[in-house]
């Protein structure tokens, strides 16, 4: 592959498998490893890419195989790193927020809710993690998220509403947690 | 009253995934259970909330790092890795050694100088001829050292 077609497959998709990855794992160094074998193995088997139909799904398909597959592989060994929330050494979406206008109370507290969100993002099982992920931060209709995920569409609506359930749990649990210890 | 909207309905009409005649009976609904309108304001604040979070771009060493690992690079390109080099050298090396060890097993080759000869002297005009063999005898040397002496001798 020449070097102009794979930097324009890096700019079209590059981005989006990484902050799909990211969200995925929950951590930087493990998005980057999803991310570098998910292009390879795009790149391995490019001919069974269907060019009528948008790249950028074919990489977040194999990307999401590529992460259910490091799920199996760690399941036992290193779930810390792909279940638990994300080490210290990782900025969450809190840390990335950018400077704004708003009131030092308000950007706390949503710098708050959004670290909250992330933690109870990487606490929900994958299927769930993958379908809220894709719907709601990657914006995929639910064709594209079936797709993507290989299940049926139907399969995809109970996931992204279960989902949405399990991560308010979560993130109200969180929240609770946090009122106690503080 | 209507039984209450399944979640997945809600999910779906926050999702906009119904058809008309779903978004319909959803809305109707809707307008007259407050219930239902606050889960449903509750899924889609969450949905909010997940979808104003940061984006997270792919850092540029790692995309440089792809298009290294999956760009055919151009031939010249091997020139400039020294890794290339290193078997070139073995081998170099290794050939370098095989011709010392094949030359060291055979005889000297006789080399022919007539021609060598015959070239520098028809460069240089001249016939060469070995040179007389200078040997100096002990009589001559002490002769002329007495000489000296005697030179020496006369001057003091």
């Amino acid at each position: 592959m020449d070097a102009q077609t794979f930097a324009g497959l890096i700019a079209r998709a590059g981005d989006k498998a990484y902050n799909f990855a990211f969200r995925l794992s929950g951590n930087e160094q493990d998005a980057r490893d999803l991310v570098q074998e998910a292009f390879s193995r795009a790149l391995e088997h490019a001919e069974s890419y269907d060019s009528t139909r948008p790249f950028d799904s074919w990489l977040l398909r194999i990307l999401h195989n590529v992460f259910l597959d490091a799920m199996r592989r760690h399941a036992h060994s290193r779930t810390v790193s792909l279940d638990a929330p994300s080490p210290a050494e990782d900025a969450s979406w809190a840390d990335l927020l950018p400077e704004t206008a708003e009131s030092a109370h308000d950007g706390m507290a949503r710098r708050e809710s959004l670290d909250l969100l992330q933690r109870a993002l990487e606490r929900l099982p994958a299927p769930f993690k993958a379908a809220v992920a894709l719907c709601d931060v990657e914006g995929l209709s639910y064709e594209e998220i079936s797709a993507v995920m290989g299940v049926p569409v139907g399969t995809v609506r109970s996931r992204i509403h279960q989902g949405r359930v399990l991560l308010r749990r979560a993130y109200e649990a969180l929240e609770t947690n946090r009122g106690t210890m503080s | 009253m209507n039984e209450h909207i399944e979640g997945v309905e809600l999910s779906s009409l926050i999702d906009g995934a119904l058809d008309a005649a779903a978004r319909a009976r959803a809305a109707a609904h809707l307008s007259a259970c407050a219930p239902c309108r606050a889960e449903l304001e509750s899924l889609r604040a969450f949905k909010r909330l997940a979808a104003d979070a940061p984006r997270r771009a792919l850092p540029a060493d790692l995309a440089l790092r792809l298009e290294r690992r999956h760009v055919a690079a151009p031939p010249w390109a091997l020139l400039t890795r020294p890794r290339v080099w290193a078997p070139a050298g073995a081998l170099a090396a290794a050939a370098l050694a095989a011709a010392l060890w094949l030359r060291s097993t055979q005889a000297p080759a006789e080399l022919p100088l007539e021609p060598l000869v015959a070239a520098h002297e028809a460069a240089a005009g001249q016939t060469l001829t070995p040179e007389p063999v200078l040997v100096a005898s002990a009589d001559a040397d002490s002769a002329a050292l007495l000489a000296d002496d005697g030179a020496g001798g006369s001057a003091e």
